[in-house]
């Protein structure tokens, strides 16, 4: 066993157990956007950023407990830096992918409020700043939108808003690991990168089968539900697919 | 702008919306906005953003259930808004079944339930609807059927009457009673449905076998694995899996055989799909169609349709050669094997490969993976079970099992996957002809002498007519009165033209369900029943495992529950039946079922139990028969099959082999998806899948038209192209009562299982003009 302490308490976890899942154990909610206990840590997000006595930050979710180490999981610097990560997610975020039906929590959006993070979108559309409004398609305040990052409205059951999506790989893990669906994946580079479904096909015209997993695991608004309407009056009505949910 | 102005302003520019509690649905957005009403939107939305995360959860009530549909029986928490009394939206739990995990039926298939189309009050058959038919053009055949049509409200409701639970009731008793006293308890027969819970499934068979007096009960077990449990009992004289399906994990070698496993048991389809992933299990598939799960497989076999005994003795002959066999196992714990050997012996995969379509070398490879795992695990679906020899399969796959010795330890086992959601409990509480709770048997002076005594009535020594033979009797007019709960054999059974003819021929027939089904045309008394998020009760899974599904909504109007219905009918026929609750019920019928014994609603809890639970604070027995077999010696019994073609051979008139199923997206006679929105909106008709060459021969292409005819009658639908296919085979799912696949199946039965061959029979397929 492998003896630690997290912000003075000390714990005890087996070889190969990670900081955060020591932390869980303490009753300590690291926050974590890529991370779900049910799939296999990443660590892309960085959220989960703790301190160890070395220079750098780690994170916790895929850093191994080590005998001895003290970590520290809250403290100002660790603060700013989760606050500076969130805003950079948050910068081309459209707000209307916020408050979209959603089977998991908007994590994201959640983080925002609890760290106190601001983002371009939200300060334009609330009016403070005076600024215009950002299209969706047209570059704003030197930050590329619109670059083939579209909405995918094609799933009966699923709206995929690519511009809300982190790339925290959490849909990609769910679809293949936990389902083994294999349909996700990531295709483009740079900032044009986006998650997939098939060979890039419209998420209805892949070979999805509707399991929701992804949307499930999804800690933004990029993946949500488009469950909210009517049954069909009839089984041979249209089955009402046109509605967007705002 | 107020959300009020707001509305008024899109609605003006010709934006269709609608309010769904504080959001907005907006169609034909695109033009319509100016920066005005843009801004106006969004601060709509700011509002909604100070409630961001889990605050629209947080006014929802959580509940804490399971899934209604397939026998896996995934754990879900349902979020209700009690207002409107409506589910918004499902999530899966954590449970030793599913992880959390959901497919496409569990997560969006639960608004069924919220359907206008819902029965609410009791319905009596008009005097002008006599003589008693078919009421609307469809069910009649008459008329082609419309697309995407379920049963024709308009058509069909001016027939009945809305009358009051009392008399419903009465009519309903005093006419079965009427039967009973001038016919004899032998003409009468229920139907009751591997949908409802456990509690209901007892009381239903109390019911007929107390108070109408016969064994004449059955379910739609018959119709899946009654030959698998059949050959079960014979041999390991356990009809239930002997391993839980997640324990694939710990598996080296997977069968799958005849299961379309992604489509029909799709959670458990990932448990598999991921041990294979692991790279510890090997998975090997054989199946006529090729699958998804083939896509995953290591050794994909695609045999002919019903060759299974050819391909798997040709298994056993290659196992026996070549010693990959456990003589131990054999010695110690089985009997009968010389017999086995003497009959496989004749089956080497070169005679196996003439008959079943594959290569004889790929036959012995396989045969040879599966003989050197350490630990294998057999699933098998209707593919195996549907059959006039689907005991004689599932013989070969036990004898597969007990030959290699994989069965009773972790990591191997036989699994027959079971398809509703509770037909494992219906049949565990006695909704079989010939048994009473819990398998035992009515033939039997001693179990009978018990159930007497529970029952406090004198019972029927005779086993009672299966679900085919029961309308072959109405047919013959053997059977007069019948009471169906939510079962829908119209479409369900064999050959409707059949059908058709017995249902009319019943003098008389109350239907309890909760739309208005094509069997319920037939009825003189329908009773309007509660879905399962209605009501609260127990279901059994296909790893045994009994879960508590608990009340998530309010029945419509006059809707009634299953259970409390069925007492009513009994009490009004002079056999009282009274219970508080469906607790109660629980526990008079594990009290009466030693393997459910023990079991509660309270350590139920929330993740349910396994039986048998020898210890109510564990978890129950995951795997059965590690030391011995509950047959009469103790040990495992090899029943030798020998090859039997089909009963309707593909000729020159009827060229197709004919197999059915299901579509990962529908359920059954399709009366709850095809009322679900996202389900429909999915999948909203049938298609036909073939070959692309054999398309191509006929000159039609994918999507056109075409007619399907067999000797029984014929459906017209559009053909869709799959390389999935064998060429010579055609697969139509049976949802679709506008293309009813059972006007065109055969009601041959298999002998021993008594269950019909829904997977063969030979069609024409032409061009519809
Ligand atoms: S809904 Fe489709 S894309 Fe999402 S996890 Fe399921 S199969 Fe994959
Ligand atoms: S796998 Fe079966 S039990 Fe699970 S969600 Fe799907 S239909 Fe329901
Ligand atoms: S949660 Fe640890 S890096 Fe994303």
């Amino acid at each position: 066993m492998i003896d630690l302490t997290i912000d003075g308490r000390a714990v005890q976890v087996p070889p190969g157990a990670t900081i955060w899942e020591a932390a869980r154990l303490l009753g300590i909610d690291l926050p974590v956007l890529c991370h779900d206990p049910r799939l296999e840590p990443v660590g892309v997000c960085r959220l989960c950023l703790v301190e160890v006595g070395e220079p750098k930050l780690t994170a916790a979710c895929v850093r191994g407990a080590e005998d001895g180490m003290e970590v520290r999981t809250s403290s100002e610097r660790l603060e700013v830096c989760r606050r500076g990560l969130v805003e950079l997610l948050l910068s081309d975020y459209p707000i209307d992918a916020s408050g979209r039906p959603k089977t998991g929590s908007d994590a994201l959006l959640a983080l925002a409020s609890e760290l106190g993070a601001d983002w371009p979108d939200r300060r334009s559309r609330s009016g403070e700043t005076g600024e215009a409004p950002r299209s969706r398609t047209e570059p704003a305040g030197g930050i590329p939108a619109g670059q083939g990052r579209p909405l995918d409205g094609t799933s009966k059951v699923i709206f995929v808003d690519h511009q809300a999506c982190i790339l925290c790989d959490r849909c990609i893990r769910g679809c293949d690991d936990l389902q083994v669906n294999e349909v996700m994946g990531r295709t483009g580079k740079g900032y044009q990168t986006r998650i997939a479904f098939d060979l890039d096909a419209p998420m209805g015209e892949s070979t999805c089968v509707s399991c929701g997993e992804c949307e499930k695991v999804c800690p933004t608004g990029a993946l949500s539900l488009r469950v909210w309407e009517e049954p069909p009056k009839d089984a041979a009505g249209s089955g009402n697919t046109g509605w967007e949910v705002l | 702008m107020t959300t009020t102005t707001l509305l008024g302003e899109l609605k003006k520019r010709g934006v269709k919306v609608r309010r769904r509690g504080e959001r907005l649905l907006l169609r034909d957005l695109h033009g319509a906005l100016t920066p005005e009403l843009r801004a106006a939107i969004d601060a709509h939305r700011e509002e909604l953003l100070a409630t961001l995360d889990g605050a629209e959860r947080s006014t929802l009530r959580s509940v804490d259930s399971v899934c209604p549909y397939c026998g896996v029986g995934c754990a879900i928490r349902y979020f209700v808004d009690e207002a409107e009394d409506r589910i918004r939206y499902a999530d899966g739990r954590e449970s030793p079944v599913n992880h959390e995990r959901l497919c496409v039926k569990g997560r969006f298939g639960f608004d069924y339930t919220s359907h206008p189309d819902r029965l609410q009050t009791p319905l009596i058959r008009k005097e002008s609807a006599y003589p008693k038919g078919p009421l609307s053009t469809e069910v009649r055949g008459e008329r082609k059927r419309r697309p995407g049509g379920l049963v024709d409200y308009d058509e069909v409701l001016p027939h009945f009457r809305e009358a009051t639970w009392e008399e419903a009731l009465d009519l309903a008793a005093t006419r079965l009673v009427e039967i009973r006293d001038r016919d004899g308890s032998g003409a009468l027969a229920g139907f009751g449905s591997a949908k409802c819970s456990n509690e209901e499934a007892y009381l239903f068979q109390k019911l007929v076998r107390a108070a109408f007096g016969t064994n004449n009960v059955d379910h739609c077990t018959r119709l899946c694995h009654a030959s698998s449990v059949t050959a079960l009992l014979e041999t390991i004289g356990s009809g239930a899996v002997t391993n839980v399906f997640g324990d694939v994990q710990n598996a080296d070698v997977a069968l799958i055989a005849g299961s379309n496993t992604t489509g029909n048991h799709p959670v458990a389809a990932t448990f598999i799909k991921q041990a294979r992933k692991s790279g510890r299990t090997k998975l090997i598939v054989v199946e006529p169609r090729r699958i998804q799960m083939a896509d995953h497989a290591d050794y994909f076999l695609q045999i002919d349709s019903g060759t299974d005994v050819a391909f798997y003795n040709s298994w056993m002959h290659v196992l026996i050669e070549e010693g990959l066999i456990d003589e131990a196992y054999i010695a110690e714990r089985t009997e009968g094997f010389e017999e086995l050997k003497a009959v496989v012996a004749g089956y080497s995969p070169e005679v196996a490969a003439g008959i079943c379509g594959v290569e004889p070398g790929l036959i012995r490879e396989a045969a040879r993976t599966f003989g050197r795992a350490e630990r294998a695990m057999i699933f098998w679906g209707m593919g195996i079970s549907q059959h006039t020899h689907g005991t004689d399969n599932s013989r070969c796959l036990i004898s597969l099992a007990l030959m290699t010795g994989n069965i009773g330890r972790e990591g191997t086992g036989l699994h027959p996957l079971r398809g509703q959601n509770n037909v494992q409990g219906a049949s565990d509480a006695g909704v079989i002809p010939m048994v009473y709770p819990d398998y035992q048997s009515v033939a039997d002076p001693a179990v009978r002498e018990k159930f007497e005594q529970a029952w406090g009535v004198e019972l029927d020594a005779k086993p009672g007519l299966t679900v085919v033979e029961i309308m072959g009797a109405a047919l013959d007019g053997v059977i007069r009165g019948m009471y169906m709960m939510g079962e829908n054999p119209f479409l369900s059974d064999p050959n409707v033209n059949k059908v058709r003819k017995a249902l009319t021929n019943l003098e008389f027939l109350v239907v309890q369900d909760i739309f208005l089904t094509e069997t319920a045309e037939f009825a003189d008394v329908i009773l309007p029943a509660t879905t399962f998020f209605e009501k609260s009760g127990t279901y059994t899974n296909t790893d045994r495992r009994v879960q508590v599904g608990r009340k998530a909504l309010q029945p419509p109007g006059g809707a009634r529950q299953d259970w409390e219905i069925t007492c009513e009918i009994g009490a009004r026929m002079g056999y009282p039946m009274e219970y508080d609750s469906p607790e109660e019920v629980f526990s008079e019928f594990t009290a009466l079922a030693p393997s459910y014994a023990g079991l509660t609603y309270d350590n139920l809890g929330l993740t349910g139990k396994l039986w048998p639970c020898p210890d109510p604070s564990e978890d129950g027995i995951q795997v059965l028969f590690g030391d011995r077999f509950p047959t009469a010696s103790g040990r495992g019994k090899f029943v030798p099959a020998e090859f039997a073609p089909a009963k309707e051979l593909p000729d020159e008139e009827y060229p197709f082999v004919l197999n059915t199923g299901r579509r990962l997206e529908h359920w059954h006679t399709g009366t709850m998806t095809r009322r679900s929105r996202a389900l429909h909106a999915i999948r909203p008709g049938p298609v036909v899948d073939m070959h692309p060459t054999d398309l191509e021969a006929l000159g039609v292409e994918d999507g056109e038209l075409v007619e399907v005819a067999s000797r029984r009658g014929s459906i017209v639908l559009p053909a869709a192209s799959s390389d999935r296919m064998l060429r010579g085979a055609v697969f139509i799912p049976f949802h679709f009562r506008e293309a009813a696949a059972n006007l065109l199946t055969i009601d041959e039965l298999d002998p021993a299982g008594k269950i019909p061959e829904y997977k063969f029979c030979a069609v024409r397929v032409s061009p519809a003009s």
